[in-house]
């Protein structure tokens, strides 16, 4: 027996051991989309997905059924299959069976390409009375063969792991009593109320102890009746006041008579139960700077105990119920050995399977007759051993190959297109967030002429800060959610505009009030009578406005924020005047050296070093949508979930600062005096773009001003035009200027739950230089991060990139992917429902677990691949530079995302295979060819393949083949 | 005359229109056939639409007649001896305005949940649904007797129940329809006793023949002991329906299905159904006092109750069911201290004020966010409270109260819940036991049953 001591340490250790399978979600507020299974990375994927859908008893991949349907579709060839099969067997062996009348690969092959039915033994007993579908094979002999074949062997009895909690061990008994039925309404209500930020009137008394101390204060008084199965829990709780919470659930494992060696599972189960608010807890221990308001003690351990606590009181409650002794240790020792074996199918569904098999790969009667009873084993065993999940893993290599080929070879086929801009000096250079989404705008900006080029960076544009707004109450972080900034930028109205500011803000302060105390008095019971009768009849007016004409409301609406937000301008203090930190730690602004390293760094990043543009527009991003809790998922991943306005803003004044200038100009990097960047906005889902700060543009660049609004409203219209392509609410044949007018009612429709569709259909990465893929239709699949090989040497450019566009880009790919994979369990599900508790979180309905994950509206259209990375570097550098960061090596190593190199040297595209780079054999050496985007994709719905769009090219077009 | 037959025309047309989207949507789901989305919502939008400028123009004719009631008698179901259940309509001060805003309300839900329940897989379902729910209010709405305005209960208590089981996928869904589904047969008896008992008293269900005078202000011409009987049993339909103490436990968890449905239903009109009841019956409340007191009683003991319970409220769907409770607890109790038109006004400016909050429910962070900006720091918890002055141990005992929602179900589960079901079971062990007997072999007694 271990001492106490190293008894709590263990359940310390398991309890962090249980804390990685946790969602890695924070409160909704600032939603970053990150990998559901982030706490996995340290394994292959293929295996882990595997591992993750035992333990949430989820899906690893898509449904049979639909790959299937991908692949009578043509997104899946059958050639895909015989490659990822041979690249299995290549690992397995390719074995003989049936006396060697087959082998494992004909086998595989066959079950891949046709479908099987899987039945009980009851189902096939229907089939044969009531169909004729057997009929055939019993005339042929096969079938009477093949049932004379299983009953050489007995069915087999799966060994299943035995469950280890209670309620697991009583639901395996009696199906219909779940013991977390009676649990989880009280834990969830104890859960939400200990971390409400807000909704509630009354705080939780006490919380500001913890979870389980507040419990105990509460419901450890002696007031009557609670449900019957918790009528123990108050004495419980009186037992455990004062007592650490790790010791409590080493108490209860004990009482829960589970031993030592199986506690640790226990522990993972029971946390895993109810993992959304398990995981919110665990996040909020770690980052307690994300609580949106009130900070409490948030604690795994105090989760775990209450939890353990619960469950035991409902066992000990229900034993006596159903006929089991009330000593939960006893009874754990009864239920296990009671626990029913988990049959193998019986022999006439073996029958049945063996006798479809055998039609597949061409077996007749006589063949399995004259069958060995080991052979026939065999193959019996090969065909269990080939079942659903390894077929649907391999489907699931097929579908991405299928992907990684489309897009290498419209790669591949560009090359021969593209050509390196031309040596004179371009009007306009815009950079933007490497997001998918701002594809399709520089893509459309493209096409306007080749004095247009475009760049991609993370959106944060290394300028990682609080920030402050003129309207904001608190500055917020912008910057990867890794980062913390050490750095505050406030926004100030200019001067003159003072005592306007204050004015405004007065008034906004009285509407807001008389707004609040609306909302919160039609709540009580005194004012809210009197709220209703006033504010009813109001309420109608807004009601009806909304529902009956969104766009006109919201029309109205922009006007009177713009009368009311754009009369006072602003300008921001980006620069440091004082060492003295701020209340929290940071300092008010940058210095020089700080601003010059910042502008360096972006520049060198991009490798836009030399050719400045007279105007360079700096653009972030953000998405504004009404009715949505998950309105921060469409913001910018790169700025944690915020939007990155600001960040391109600071950028912009830095490099536009002389000192800023002289000192980059002193390390070797000039940029012209006559260079103005520019900085702005991109709202991804209305698809309105704003400057900042160009009163400060220099007379001399008006015009080129003016070009870059005439550039961005084109290229914003026909960025709409495309998106609307996706929704189904969009007619097919909508006008650009029509589209613009769609989805900016959308972004202010409390009806519509599909604002946009964020990053779906995100699938690829490219890293390198843009004109390589510039003229390439790439749909808003792809995330763009400018990189130039010529200009980084030693490949530390290319690290510090792939540690920043690595885990951001395959975050939201894997966000996306599981969402899609398992709506239900990675995913939130349908919005519809959804029912924002505590400001930080939703649930289904009344009560229910934290829905974590992106919900179905999101994902419906996304095709679940893993990212492919295909990087404009020789494969060495890749190497290295990947090898360097162990975030990227484990996300590389393990397969979590594709790689692919795409060698300057013009050696073509390999990419990772198994720990080395293969070349990529070209299956197509043709793309088809069309004068601008809308061509391509007018009248398609659909993930569309690489196409070649000339209007984008630049410089001299050579020859080249076309379809 | 020619007014009258127009009038009559119009009040019929209010309930058939909605009828007739009812079947024109739901005959093809039954056939298989499907119809488009915007099909659908073009059709229910058509019928509220027509529902609506019918009722508005009852309206116009009723205000220019000084809103003397006019009866539409659509004919007699059956006659027995001197008892007969005639289908009646009636059109007046409380019936026309109650059914513009009703229908002008499923309009707009309609209209809203075009595009929220877009490529939902239960689309036309809930389609169906609200359109049987419109028919049903209307129904119940323009009733001019009991036997009319129970099948409009009855309609409203089927759609409520089958749209907050509208997830098939999720058992909590499932189980709160089912729970909100035995609330409502259990009230429901109070109606259908209530309508036997003036059956018995006036030989027919007709309102005219209980009550009359129009509305407000009629006179009962049931005698006291039977008026006490008719009020006590309609009050406790009401209960049910409008979610008071001792049957509000379903509202809260109403709240599983889609946010426009839990918004017309639990914020606006199935939750008034019951104050609409007994508006329309307020002669017969008024003829028994003691009822009346009864009902002051039970709605302010519901706010009450509601306050305190939607106080610790964590999710905003919970918090707004607990509030619409309050208000409907309020307005019951206005009911009952005599007022008639202060609750009629408080019906409809609560419905929608109350409505357009859960509809823009999943908007709280953006809100909260903005509302926060606004004021330079999160609002503090409500700003005065009676809880705030409590001593500390007070108020943690107030608070495991109102997180034990106010021990209602605790008190009912072991009342009412437990005692039923265990004499249920030990009817079932006892008939196991018999059949056995009879069949010739007896098992031992087992406790408890099968659970």
């Amino acid at each position: 027996m271990p001492s106490p001591a190293d008894r709590r340490d263990d359940i310390r250790r398991h309890l962090a051991a249980a804390a990685h399978a946790l969602p890695p979600q924070g409160p909704i507020g600032v939603f970053v989309a990150q990998n559901a299974l982030a706490g996995f990375e340290n394994r292959p994927f293929e295996e882990a997905v595997v591992d993750a859908s035992r333990l949430f008893q989820a899906e690893p991949f898509l449904p049979e059924s639909q790959y299937r349907d991908a692949l009578a579709a043509g997104r899946i060839r059958s050639a895909d299959l015989e490659a990822v099969l041979d690249a299995d067997l290549a690992l397995d062996g390719d074995g003989a069976l049936a006396g060697g009348r087959i082998t494992q690969r004909q086998l595989r092959l066959a079950l891949l390409l046709h479908p099987v039915r899987l039945e009980d033994d009851a189902a096939v007993r229907w089939t044969l009375t009531e169909s004729d579908l057997l009929d055939r094979e019993t005339d042929s002999g096969l079938w009477p063969a093949c049932l004379e074949a299983v009953a050489l062997a007995r069915p087999a009895i799966l060994r299943a792991r035995t469950p280890v909690r209670h309620r697991d061990l009583i639901l395996a008994l009696h199906p219909a009593t779940d013991t977390d039925a009676l649990v989880h309404p009280l834990l969830i209500r104890l859960c939400a109320a200990f971390l409400d930020q807000g909704v509630a009137g009354w705080p939780m008394p006490h919380r500001d102890r913890g979870l389980i101390a507040a419990v105990a204060e509460v419901y450890g008084d002696r007031l009557g009746p609670t449900a019957a199965w918790s009528r123990r829990l108050p004495e419980a709780l009186r037992a455990i006041r004062g007592t650490d919470s790790v010791d409590v659930a080493l108490a209860e494992c004990d009482r829960l008579g589970v031993p030592h060696d199986r506690q640790g599972e226990l522990i993972l189960d029971s946390i895993v139960a109810l993992r959304g608010w398990a995981g919110m807890i665990h996040q909020l221990e770690l980052r307690p700077d994300r609580f949106p308001v009130e900070r409490v003690p948030s604690r795994l351990a105090d989760f775990l105990a209450l939890r353990l606590l619960l469950d035991r009181l409902a066992v000990e409650w229900l034993a006596p119920r159903l006929g089991h002794a009330d000593d939960p240790a006893g009874l754990w020792t009864e239920l296990c050995d009671r626990h029913p074996p988990r049959r193998g199918p019986g022999s006439l569904a073996r029958a049945l399977l063996l006798c479809q098999v055998a039609r597949l790969v061409g077996l007749r009667a006589a063949d399995i007759r004259s069958l060995e009873e080991n052979e026939l084993l065999q193959l019996e065993w090969a065909i269990a051993a080939f079942d659903g999940t390894v077929r649907r893993r391999l489907f699931h290599l097929a579908y991405e190959r299928r992907h990684r080929i489309e897009t290498l070879d419209g790669l591949a086929v560009h090359e021969s297109v593209a050509s390196p801009p031309a040596a004179e000096r371009p009007d306009l250079q815009i950079l933007t967030c490497m997001d998918d989404r701002c594809e399709s705008l520089r893509r459309h900006l493209e096409e306007q002429g080749p004095g247009i080029e475009t760049f991609g960076a993370a959106g944060f544009f290394s300028v990682p800060m609080y920030f402050q707004g003129i309207d904001d109450w608190h500055a917020t972080p912008l910057c990867p959610i890794v980062m913390r900034p050490r750095h505050t930028v406030t926004e100030e109205p200019v001067e003159g505009a003072e005592a306007q500011h204050r004015l405004r803000q007065r008034l906004r302060r009285g509407l807001g009030k008389l707004r609040g105390g609306l909302a919160s008095g039609s709540r009580t019971l005194l004012r809210g009578g009197l709220v209703a009768a006033v504010a009813g009849p109001l309420a109608a007016v807004p009601l009806v406005a909304r529902v009956v004409f969104p766009r006109f409301t919201s029309r109205l609406r922009r006007r009177a924020d713009a009368l009311a937000r754009h009369r006072v301008p602003t300008r921001l203090l980006i620069e440091q005047h004082s060492t003295t930190p701020l209340a929290d730690g940071t300092r008010a602004g940058f210095d020089v050296d700080e601003m010059a390293d910042i502008v360096r760094r972006v520049l060198d990043d991009i490798g836009l070093v030399t050719r400045f543009a007279p105007l360079v527009a700096v653009i972030g991003h953000g998405s504004t949508s009404l009715n949505n809790p998950h309105e921060s998922a469409y913001d910018c991943g790169a700025c944690g979930g915020g939007r990155g306005g600001p960040n391109a803003r600071v950028f912009a004044l830095m490099a536009n600062d002389p000192r800023v200038r002289a000192r980059l100009a002193a390390a070797g990097l000039r940029i012209p005096d006559d260079t103005v960047f520019v900085g702005g906005m991109q709202d991804t889902c209305s698809d309105a773009c704003e400057f900042f700060d160009t009163d400060h543009v220099p007379a001399g660049h008006r015009a080129r001003l003016a070009a870059l609004h005439a550039a961005i409203d084109t290229a914003r219209t026909l960025d709409a035009h495309e998106r609307c392509r996706r929704f189904g609410s969009a007619a097919a044949g909508i006008a650009p200027a029509e589209a613009l007018r769609h989805v900016e009612a959308r972004a202010s429709d409390l009806a519509q739950v599909r604002p946009e569709y964020g990053h779906a259909t995100n699938a690829v990465c490219i890293v390198g230089r843009r004109w390589r893929s510039r003229g390439l239709f790439l749909d808003r699949r792809a995330f763009l991060v400018s990189y130039d090989p010529d200009h980084d040497a030693d490949g530390a450019i290319l690290a510090r990139t792939l540690a920043a566009v690595g885990p951001v880009g395959s975050g939201i790919n894997l966000a996306y992917m599981f969402s899609r994979i398992d709506p239900r369990r990675y995913g939130c599900g349908t919005k519809l429902p959804h029912n924002i508790t505590g400001l930080i979180g939703v649930m289904d309905g009344h009560a229910s677990d934290l829905r974590t994950g992106l919900p179905w509206q999101t994902v419906e259209i996304h095709e679940p691949v893993r990212l492919l990375l295909v990087i404009d570097a020789p494969v060495e550098r890749i190497r290295a530079a990947a090898g360097s960061v162990p975030v990227v090596k484990q996300l590389v190593d393990n397969r979590w995302v594709s790689v692919a190199s795409w060698d300057p040297a013009g050696d073509g595209l390999s990419w990772l295979d198994g720990g080395r780079f293969v070349p990529h054999v070209p299956e197509c050496r043709t793309l088809p060819r069309v004068k601008r985007s809308a061509e391509w994709y007018a009248g398609h719905r659909g993930n569309l393949p690489p196409a070649v769009v000339t209007a984008a090219l630049t410089g001299a077009r050579r020859e080249t083949p076309t379809a | 005359m020619i007014t009258d037959r127009l009038l009559s025309g119009l009040v019929l047309l209010q309930v058939a229109a909605p009828a007739a989207t009812l079947a024109a949507v739901g005959l093809p789901a039954v056939l298989g056939i499907t119809v488009r989305e915007r099909g659908i919502t073009r059709i229910v939008g058509a019928g509220f639409t027509i529902a609506l400028a019918a009722a508005l123009a009852a309206l116009g004719i009723l205000a220019a007649r000084g809103f003397t009631p006019h009866n539409v008698h659509m004919g007699t179901w059956f006659h027995v001896g001197h008892h007969e259940a005639t289908v009646d309509l009636v059109a007046d001060a409380l019936s026309i305005p109650f059914v513009c805003f009703s229908t002008g309300l499923c309009g707009l839900v309609n209209a809203f949940a075009g595009k929220y329940l877009h490529r939902e897989p239960g689309f036309t379902r809930f389609f169906i649904l609200l359109a049987l729910f419109g028919t049903g209010m209307n129904l119940l709405v323009l009733a001019g007797s009991i036997d009319v305005l129970f099948a409009g209960w009855e309609c409203v208590g089927i759609s409520s129940t089958l749209l907050i089981g509208f997830f098939h996928d999720r058992v909590a869904a499932a189980a709160a329809a089912v729970r909100a589904f035995v609330t409502y047969r259990i009230c429901d008896a109070g109606l259908l006793a209530a309508g036997v008992v003036l059956h018995a008293a006036t030989g027919s269900g007709d309102f005219e023949r209980a009550i009359s005078g129009g509305w407000p202000g009629g006179t009962c011409l049931l005698s006291p002991g039977t008026a006490l009987v008719v009020a006590l049993l309609l009050i406790f339909a009401a209960l049910g329906k409008s979610g008071q103490v001792p049957f509000s436990a379903w509202l809260p968890r109403a709240m599983e299905g889609p946010t426009p449905s839990s918004a017309i239903f639990y914020g606006a009109l199935s939750i008034h159904a019951g104050a609409y009841l007994l508006l329309r019956c307020e002669a017969i409340l008024e003829a028994a006092p003691l009822a009346a007191w009864l009902l002051v009683a039970i709605g302010a003991g519901t706010a009450i109750h509601a306050t305190l319970v939607g106080s610790v409220q964590t999710d905003l769907k919970g918090m707004l069911a607990y509030a619409s409770m309050t208000q409907a607890g309020m307005i019951l109790a206005e009911i009952g201290l005599g007022w008639r038109v202060i609750p009629l006004v408080h019906v409809i400016s609560h419905a929608v004020l109350r409505s357009l909050q859960i509809l823009r429910s999943p908007s709280a962070l953006h809100d909260r966010h903005e509302l926060a900006a606004a004021l330079g720091g999160h609002p503090g918890p409500d700003g005065w409270s009676l809880v705030r002055v409590l001593p500390p141990a007070v108020r943690t005992a107030v608070d495991h109260i109102a997180l034990e929602r106010g021990y209602e179900e605790a008190v009912i589960g072991r009342l009412v819940v437990e005692p039923v079901l265990g004499a249920l079971r030990a009817a079932a062990a006892f008939e196991r036991r018999v059949v056995a007997l009879l069949a010739g072999d007896v098992p031992p007694l087992r406790r408890g049953g099968d659970r």
